[in-house]
């Protein structure tokens, strides 16, 4: 029979049960006409007639169902109705079904987002043509990570590799754009070679694309703009073509726009054509991120392989520049979203498949005390001889259907969730390339979870009910039989939920202890009344140090005399905000080998720092402007850094030196003063001993402005700024308080999340635990009556209901904490900022789980304790 | 009824077949056709027939339409199809190898081995 055919029996006999039967039943109704027509022939009474050919005919019931399995379509039908029969189970059962499909809803939803973020994050190629093809190449040192590559580099991987069928680079730096008339502006400005364009197929929508000839030696400047840039700075005008405009205080023609949304590599708003300098052609200046395009059919082995070749024979010919330098090919999103990202990734696809797993728990507990009530249908069904099988199907049925709604649920709660997601992290410097948006694979993905999830907390419940002892159960009406084995495998479940209930709240303790430790310092800085804004000063108008400082002493009194302004300074960093690190080597304390001299991190500060930071001086003076000549190297230290160096010593006039990156010494430095602990790096697991130098001292670019005001004085510092140097951005404007969240948002992201999980979590075993004392207490509903009737006290009343719970409560949580500590100590050890975990995040975490789990076994506690004896014990 | 056998598992369809040839018919008259043709000789039970009747159809040997009897009562008649004649056809030929071959089998005497 036809696949057609079979299919429209089936339907039929779904969509249109009666008229099949009718049909049979008058078929055989007529052959039995037709034989009582021949008998009454033959001389029997009409009656009598009738009777013997019902006779003749045989088991007439067994034919119907016979002609109705011949007709075919059975299989379907009997899936239909299952669908059908499940359907009105679930309608059926009041609180139960919405309580499993919430519990599911919460399960898949959050799955399916995390999925959504960690495919964006991880799998996904470049949404541009042939983005599969499109890798990231990158040299590596031995116990370096991955890194740049030089231009040298990059012109012999061109000329020797053949797997590419275009290998582009790019050198990303900040762009400040001007034009009279128009206040500068800072942007990321990626310096290219000429083709990465057409390497990734795109073009401008308006103007013309990179030449060749662009990137000679000599040729004009020109410059492409991003469609947002043309939109906000130049309000979409057509006559931006062939604008003549600054780029970093250099002219440059624009030549062209790019299309909405293109950013390439990474969150791009200008290119430049790359002219190598003969600086640039230096073999050990790394400053290219390099991009290759695959030819169709080269895999990415194959790409690394060949590369690999290429950098041995260079290391080999350049031992100088090229030694222990390995070239590697690698997608994007390895290159881009790898380490630390990538492990919060995973950590939160483990914690959601923990939730998960928790939500299966607690739906099957459901399910297998509701399949307890429905042991007398199910022995009904299995006496009238409804096979094992037929009897799993029904109910794997309904535990599908079930996850199919908690799904449909789950998926809007996901989107909602990509969608906040997205929104949090669009201002955090992620590549424009991850786009944080459902697809195939997500809905793939999807699909198979709910229809594995419904197997998975159906199974267990469905093989248990659908083997009932038949003649027990029929026998007692079913009360109490199959209750204590059923109570065991729920208890266990119950046990498995709150162990990993406390895996999920740690983790997310371990986040929030971090955020709160964070939020915590530097409390005496006044962060709501303090603006901060970077400041570059471009190497071509301000040669040295001391061209720097002329102007900053210029624009030290000028802010000061700002309305509002109350006090302003410079530091490299403002408080929390980072620092620069080096070596130091102590007077009298010279370490025994160069690399175990102690580390510490240092910011340069102007005079008045310490004051417009509200950090207390407490010994010795603030700089001065003759300090950080070379012959008064000076330094302030915090009290922290003195007691580690200085332990129990006066720590004014002591002296020390830095060493630079090349491991140069340097002059040696002499501690003018003390001020209060300050923290500095807030992100850091283990800072180091924290110290200030004066702004002078190093020769440093560019600085940051630190202005105390009550109003934001942001539009007057600009133009105080802009009054000495009309082409000089202010970046990175924040009022601190918004720094600091803006420098940990991911401590707060990832707090906010987890703790969302963990506390899903805990209400799912909460409610778990909470439903099979509810039910293990209804069930023994007469037993407490009697014995409230014989006068047992509320108290052992209650304790009879809550010995289970708190048994379960306890086991779970040796269980949780065993395997708690290891993820803790996991955490702490990757490199994502989190601070190593204190015994009081344990603590608090098992307590707040205790209380949960102690309410949760209370409530039914306390309703058996007040039943009433009568009515309990008639309790049916 | 003693002369009468019970027929063989998958005999029924052929005997369907067979009897549906000859000329359209409803289900009692193709008992009534069987009992005729085989001279009574072959047993089923009335109700038996429409299962395998049902199932003939599935198969596309068989189609049904509603008609009026002999005696005047509406009846559903079932015809050969092509597939239904061919399907015959091959059924006879392997019916008569088989008859010979156990005819021969079981007349062997003694002599001839």
């Amino acid at each position: 029979m036809s696949l057609y055919s079979y299919l429209r029996s089936g339907a039929e006999r779904v969509f249109r049960p009666a008229a099949i039967g009718d049909e049979m039943d008058e078929e055989l109704a007529v052959h039995l006409a037709l034989r009582a027509d021949d008998l009454e022939r033959s001389g029997l009474p009409r009656a009598e007639a009738e009777r013997r050919a019902r006779i003749e005919f045989g088991a007439r019931e067994r034919y119907r169902e016979e002609c109705k399995d011949a007709k075919g379509g059975t299989s379907l039908v009997t899936v239909f109705h299952d669908l059908r029969f499940g359907l009105r189970m679930i309608r059926s059962h009041g609180w139960f079904s919405p309580a499993v499909i919430v519990t599911l809803a919460l399960g898949i939803g959050l799955n399916t987002m995390v999925f959504t973020l960690i495919n964006a994050a991880l799998f996904k190629p470049v949404p541009l043509p042939g983005g599969a093809r499109l890798v990231a190449v990158a040299s590596r040192t031995p116990g370096n990570g991955d890194d740049l590559l030089s231009y040298p580099d990059l012109v012999d991987y061109r000329a020797q590799a053949h797997s590419f069928a275009a290998l582009e680079a790019a050198s990303i730096e900040q762009g400040v754009l001007g034009e009279p008339g128009n206040p500068p502006q800072v942007y990321h400005l990626a310096r290219t070679t000429t083709g990465v364009f057409s390497m990734v197929q795109m073009h401008p929508v308006m103007g013309r694309d990179f030449l060749s000839s662009d990137s000679s030696s000599g040729a004009a400047s020109v410059v492409m703009i991003g469609y947002d840039l043309w939109q906000n700075r130049y309000a979409a005008s057509s006559a931006v073509i062939g604008r003549h405009v600054r780029v970093n205080g250099h002219p440059a023609t624009i030549i062209g726009v790019m299309p909405k949304g293109f950013k390439f590599p990474t969150a791009i708003d200008l290119w430049m054509p790359l002219v190598p300098t003969p600086d640039d052609l230096r073999r050990d200046n790394r400053e290219l991120q390099v991009f290759g395009l695959l030819k169709p059919g080269v895999q990415p082995s194959a790409a690394q392989a060949e590369l690999a070749g290429i950098a041995q024979r260079l290391a080999t010919e350049y031992p100088d520049s090229d030694k222990n330098f390995a070239a590697l090919a690698m997608s994007f999103n390895e290159r881009y979203n790898g380490g630390g990202i990538k492990t919060v990734f995973l950590l939160m696809l483990g914690s959601v498949g923990f939730v998960l797993l928790i939500a299966c728990a607690n739906v099957a507990n459901m399910m297998l005390s509701r399949g307890i009530m429905r042991q007398r249908e199910m022995s009904i069904r299995a006496a009238l001889g409804a096979s094992r099988w037929r009897v799993m199907r029904q109910l794997l049925m309904e535990s599908v259907l079930l996850s199919v709604m908690g799904g449909a649920l789950g998926l809007a709660l996901a989107a909602a969730g990509v969608r906040w997601f997205d929104l949090a992290t669009a201002d955090v410097g992620r590549p424009y390339w991850v786009q944080f948006t459902m697809d195939y694979t997500v809905f793939g993905y999807f699909a198979a979870l709910c229809i594995l999830t419904g197997l998975l907390f159906g199974t267990l419940p469905a093989w248990r009910a659908s083997r009932p002892n038949l003649n027990q159960v029929l026998q007692e009406g079913g009360r109490g039989v199959g209750y204590h084995r059923d109570g065991k495998l729920a208890g266990v479940l119950v046990v498995f939920q709150f162990a990993l209930t406390l895996v999920l709240l740690t983790g997310a303790g371990v986040f929030v202890h971090s955020l709160l430790k964070t939020l915590d310092s530097n409390r005496e800085v006044p962060s709501r009344q303090l603006m901060v804004a970077g400041l570059k000063l471009p190497e071509d108008r301000y040669k040295d140090i001391a061209a720097r400082v002329r102007f900053y002493d210029q624009l030290l009194p000028r802010l000061r005399a700002l309305p509002g302004v109350t006090s302003a300074a410079l530091a490299s960093n403002p408080p929390g905000l980072g620092s620069a690190e080096n070596p130091a080597e102590i007077e009298n304390q010279p370490a025994s080998d160069p690399a175990h001299r102690p580390v510490v991190s240092y910011v340069t500060a102007s005079p008045g720092y310490f004051e417009t930071i509200h950090l207390p001086l407490l010994l010795g003076r603030d700089f001065s402007a003759s300090d950080g000549d070379r012959n008064h190297r000076a330094a302030i230290v915090t009290r922290e850094t003195a007691q580690r160096f200085w332990p129990g010593q006066q720590a004014l006039g002591k002296r020390f030196c830095l060493f630079d990156d090349k491991g140069n010494r340097g002059d040696w430095i002499t501690v003018v003063g003390v001020v209060a602990n300050l923290e500095q790096d807030l992100t850091e697991q283990n800072p180091k001993p924290l110290l200030f130098v004066p702004i002078q001292q190093e020769d440093w670019d560019g600085t940051s402005l630190v202005v105390a005001s009550d109003a934001n004085p942001t539009a007057e510092v600009r133009g105080a700024v802009q009054s000495l140097d009309e082409d000089l951005p202010l970046h990175d404007v924040y009022i601190l308080n918004q720094a600091v969240e803006h420098q940990t948002w991911y401590l707060r992201l990832f707090s906010r999340l987890f703790m969302g999980f963990a506390l899903i979590a805990l209400v799912m075993a909460a409610v778990g635990i909470y439903a099979v004392l509810a039910q293990a207490a209804g069930r023994r509903t007469q037993e407490i009556g009697i014995r409230i009737a014989l006068g047992a006290s509320l108290r052992s009343i209650m304790l009879l209901v809550m010995r289970r719970g708190i048994r379960q409560i306890a086991i779970g949580l040796a269980l949780g904490m065993a395997a708690a500590f290891p993820v803790a100590r996991l955490m702490a050890s990757l490199p994502i900022g989190v601070s190593p975990t204190d015994p009081e995040v344990f603590i608090a975490v098992a307590t707040l789980l205790v209380l949960v789990g102690l309410v949760a076994c209370w409530l039914p506690a306390r309703r058996a304790a007040g039943l009433d004896p009568v009515r309990a014990i008639r309790y049916e | 009824m003693g002369d009468q056998a019970q027929i063989l598992p998958g005999t029924l369809d052929v005997l369907i077949l067979k009897a549906v040839s000859l000329g359209a018919l409803h289900g009692y008259g193709i008992l009534l056709r069987i009992a005729q043709i085989s001279g009574s000789s072959l047993l089923i039970e009335q109700g038996a027939l429409y299962p395998a009747l049902f199932r003939l159809v599935r198969q596309g040997l068989l189609k049904a339409s509603w008609g009026t009897s002999e005696n005047n009562r509406r009846a559903k008649f079932y015809e050969l199809t092509a597939a239904g004649r061919k399907r015959l056809h091959s059924e006879i030929e392997g019916w008569n190898r088989l008859a010979k071959a156990m005819a021969a089998a079981l007349s062997a005497r003694q002599e001839e081995i």
